[in-house]
Parts: C-alpha cells; structure tokens; sequence
C-alpha cells in the first residue's frame, strides 16, 4: 500500500518535472552545438595572466555546452612553457597571439614583421602542426601608459610627444617595466629607435608590480592594451602615433590532428571568437583583476549572456 | 640533525631541528693541487660556456643579454648583493645567536627562534613582493631585506649551537684560571664554536647567491636579469648562461668560504 503510494509519487513528480521543463525548453535554450563534441576529452591550457586564463575559460565552457568533457590545466607559467605542453599533448588548446608567435615561437625579431601578421605566423606554424583557428578582433598589445593627471599636467597623448618631454625633462623619463618588454626588439629597443629617443632609466619589474609603480619610481609604464587595470589605476594609454608596435590579435591554438578529429571546435568558435572586441576583453579582465570574480564564472555568465551556450 | 662536532656531547639545552651540518673536509690544510681543483674545473665550464656561445650566431634578443657588459653587470651585481646581504645576516645573526646562548635570555629564546623560522617560512619571493606592493619599497635595499630574512635563520641556529657544544668543563676551567664571562667567550668559547658557525655562513653565502636571482623582479639587477630574459623571450641559450653562472658563482663562492674555513678554524681542532 505504501510502497504503491510512494511510486505513485515519484511517476507523478517527474511527469510533472518533464511537462514543465519540455514547457520551458524553448525560453531556457536547447544549445545550438549540442552533441556536437560528445565523447570528446580535452585538456585546456592557457598562460599565467588573467586574459589568457579567463579566454580559454571561454572555450572550455563552449565546447562543455557541445558535449565535450574538458580537463583543465590553465594557468601554465610563461608562453614558452604553455606552448611546449600544447606541442606534447599535454593540453588540446590554448589561445596566443599573433605578435607573440611571430618571434617567440617561430624565432623571428620584428624588425620588419608582415603587414598580415596573422596570415603569415598561421602558415608558417602550420608546418609545426599547430593550427591557428580564425583571430577574435580584440587585439592586446604593447602600450606605454602614464599617470593621467600626469599626462594632462605635460599635455601627453602620443609616444611622439612623451619622446620630446622626456628630451627636454631628464629626470623625469623613468619607465618601469618587465622583463620581456625591455628584451624583446618589439619592445623597449625597437620604441626607442623607432621615436628616437631613450628612457633615462628603466625599471624593470615584475608585470603585475607595474601597475602601482607608476607615478611613484618611474612615470612611464609598459602597459597592455586589454588590462583593466589602466582604468583602475587612472592611468593614460599613449597613442602610438607611429604604429611601431606590432599587432598582438588574440588566437585560439590547437594542434591540427585534434581539429581533424573535432573539426566542429572551429564551427563552435567562431561566433565567439567574433564578439570578443577590445572592450568586452577589458570588460571580462577587469571582472577577475578588479572585482576578484573567478574567470570561470565570469566566462560562464558572458557566454549565457550572449546566448552563445544553453542557461 | 646534530651539530657537525658530532663527536662532542651536546649539553641538555641545545637547540635542536634545522642545523646546517657539513661534511668536514678530510684533512684542514690541504696540499696547493687541492686547492687548485675547484677553481680550474670552475674555469673550465665558464671557457667552455664562452666557446660554446661564441660559435653560434646571436639573434637581437640573445645579442642583448649575451654581451660582455651586460654579463659582467648583472655579475658585479649579483656579487655585491651577495655580499652585502651576507654581511648583514652575520652582522645581525651571530650577535644575536651569542646572546640567546647566555643564561639571561633563556626565557626569550624559543619565542624569538619561532618568530624567525616563522619568517624563514615565507617564500622569499612573497616578502619581496610584499615590500614591494605594501610599501612600494624596490631595489637593492628591499632586496637585501629579503636576503637577510632568509639567511638569519641558518646562521643563528649554527651559532647557537657551535656556543653550546663547547665543553663545559673547559668554560669551567677558563672561569677558575680567573677568566672573566667576557673573556671566557672571547678566548675560548668562540673559537671553539667558529668550525660550526662558519659552516651555517657557508650555507647562507649559497642560499644568498641562489636566492638573488630572484631579484630581478623588483629593479635590483643580478643574474636573474639574464635567466628571466630567457625564459620571457623562450631563447634556451640565455638562461642556459645565466643558470650556469649562477651555479658557478655558487660553487666559487662556497670554496672560497671553505679557504676560508681552513684558516679561521682554531689550530688543533
């Protein structure tokens, strides 16, 4: 008797259960990719700094939503180290850019880099098995960036007029930066030659320990484009009036046997690879760097936000 | 662990956990081919690093770091920081250690040893960020202060217990011949105790020319300029020689330590 009831229960709840959810099922989003990737297992990699973290983020929730089970190993400590590990499968994916492909991986100094830059580091990493999929439009680059009351105080706007103040005003040229920048001929060298002019002092530091030290050890700091930070810190980005910086457009990398296994990632990515503009990249860093949000959630909410993946 | 005298008895209150022992060396004087050994096998792999990086064709980026004054820069630095970072430890640590060694400190001193192996804890790396960021403090300065954090800690204890592991009965006996405190520890307790300190100086020197490197984050220069250009830049070669420098200057400075050792060593010990 008892038994008989409590079935009843059960059969009835979850009839109600179905009627309510196939009721609701139009509103709440079947996803568009769903089944695509079932079965599939993969590792996602990305590099130490929130952007690249929250990015690969992005694509795991995406390829989750097709039915993929995704392992995740982001976070890895330098762009050398995260790309060895993508090279021996120890993670499927993670996303680079073009600048940092042209002369960390394929080996070349940016003297004369192409006006394509992505068209030529996506052929030429080809013969190393790695596939470029189609870049976002966001693009992180190298910036020079000083205090804004600062910059108002000095009328600075351009890298060309931050090149005659730090001319006519010696003590004032200090620039903090990292490591990489002051190393790379994409970098401090190159800006130098290319503006004609030299920073009295460089500062180098750890990247995160640039943002604070603006305005007080140097007054010009190596900033990138897409950091939230900027803003947070009321900090003015320069113009790079002479364009010497190369172009750094944000890339998911794979290796091409797992995109000839699963050529649906790249159908999958595309329509998120184009929303991610300059601003919502700024957007999605400073949700982690600023408001201590985890990348994972933050992904998670833009996706469904943008009904890119089901709610 | 015990103290490198092991043959002596350690008294009843001696500090025990993290001495640095050593090896002692075979005999004190050693013959001058002995002495020369280390030295040549050292310059052997500083040639060998030489030839090796002038056969290969530099790009900018390997240009930039691999050049005779940037080596010889971030070398010079990494000595002076070295250094200065070893002379303030003693400076701060083997006072300190003779002090919580006397009768009088006895209440004090497990409070005070907890205090610094609590901050001997601390990655040396979060102190130097932590100086940087809390108090936008940079350079060589905040790096001394987390080279000196680091290395007290070795010292101390080594001086604590090379103090204690004298024989009491030849305190005793300096006391009767009419000694006074002072001189008892000048004459015979300090000497007594130098093979054991020096062997915990020894282990700060190595420990501070590994742990320098890491100061390159925050403007103070050395080595780890050279190693981090290679990592950021992916160019094996740069941290290949910046690595081996390092551990060179490591191995050099602890031999030169152990000369060292050789002579300040009590005769007849």
């Amino acid at each position: 008797m008892f038994r008989k009831s409590m079935w009843g229960t059960v059969v009835g709840t979850a009839a109600a259960a179905t009627l309510l959810l196939s009721a609701c099922g139009d509103g709440g989003g079947e996803s568009p990719n769903a089944g695509l990737l079932d079965g599939a297992e993969l590792t996602a990699g990305s590099k130490e700094f929130t952007e690249s973290i929250v990015l690969s983020q992005i694509t795991s929730k995406a390829l989750e939503d097709a039915g993929a089970s995704i392992e995740d190993q982001t976070g890895i400590s330098g762009s050398a180290t995260v790309r060895e590990a993508l090279e021996s499968d120890e993670v499927d994916f993670y996303w680079d850019y073009t600048g940092t492909g042209w002369v960390n991986i394929l080996g070349h100094t940016t003297k004369d880099a192409p006006k394509d830059l992505f068209k030529a580091v996506s052929e030429a990493d080809a013969k190393n098995g790695i596939s470029w999929l189609d870049p976002a439009p966001f693009e992180n680059t190298y910036r020079i960036a000083v205090k804004s009351d600062f910059a108002e105080k000095n009328g600075l706007e351009t890298m060309s007029d931050a090149a005659k103040f730090i001319g006519a005003n010696e003590d004032q040229g200090k620039v903090c930066a990292a490591s990489e920048f002051i190393n790379r001929d994409d970098g401090l060298p190159g800006l130098e030659q290319a503006y004609g002019f030299e920073f009295s002092d460089v500062v180098e530091l750890d990247l995160n320990l640039i943002y604070p030290q603006v305005g007080e050890k140097c007054q010009f700091g190596e900033v990138f484009s897409t950091d939230a930070r900027v803003k947070a810190n009321d900090m003015k980005v320069l113009e790079d009036d002479k364009d010497f910086f190369v172009q750094y457009q944000g890339a998911m990398t794979l290796r091409q046997e797992t995109l000839d296994e699963y050529p649906e990632i790249a159908k999958i990515m595309a329509p998120i690879s184009e929303k991610l503009t300059d601003e919502v990249v700024m957007e999605l860093n400073g949700r982690v760097d600023t408001e201590g949000e985890m990348p994972e959630d933050v992904a998670e909410e833009w996706l469904e936000d943008e009904g890119l993946i089901a709610s | 662990m015990s103290s490198s005298a092991a043959e002596n008895r350690t008294p009843e209150n001696s500090v025990d956990g993290g001495v640095v022992t050593q090896t002692p060396s075979a005999s004190h004087r050693r013959t001058w081919m002995g002495y020369l050994t280390i030295p040549v096998i050292l310059g052997l792999v500083c040639l060998g690093l030489f030839l090796y990086v002038q056969s290969r064709e530099l790009d900018s980026i390997e240009q930039r770091s691999l050049n005779v004054g940037a080596i010889t820069a971030a070398l010079q630095e990494h000595v002076v920081l070295t250094a200065v970072s070893t002379i303030v430890t003693l400076i701060i640590a083997v006072p300190l250690g003779i002090l919580l060694t006397r009768p009088l400190t006895r209440r004090i001193r497990p409070f005070i040893i907890g205090v610094l192996t609590i901050l001997q804890a601390v990655p040396t790396i979060a102190i130097l960020v932590l100086l940087a960021v809390a108090f936008l403090f940079l350079g060589f300065q905040a790096a001394i202060v987390g080279l000196v954090l680091y290395a007290i800690i070795p010292v101390l204890l080594n001086t604590m217990v090379g103090l204690e592991q004298v024989d009491g009965n030849v305190l005793e006996a300096g006391r009767g011949m009419g000694l006074s405190r002072m001189q008892v520890l000048r004459r015979l307790e300090l000497p007594l105790a130098v093979p054991v300190i020096l062997a915990g100086v020894r282990t700060a020197l190595v420990i501070n020319v590994g742990t320098a490197t890491l100061v390159t984050y925050i403007n103070a220069g050395g080595l780890g300029d050279i190693i981090v250009a290679g990592l950021s830049t992916n160019r094996v070669l740069v941290q290949i020689v910046g690595a081996a420098l390092t551990a060179v200057l490591a191995l050099l400075i602890d031999y030169i330590a152990g000369i060292a050792e050789d002579f300040l060593r009590p005769k007849g010990l």
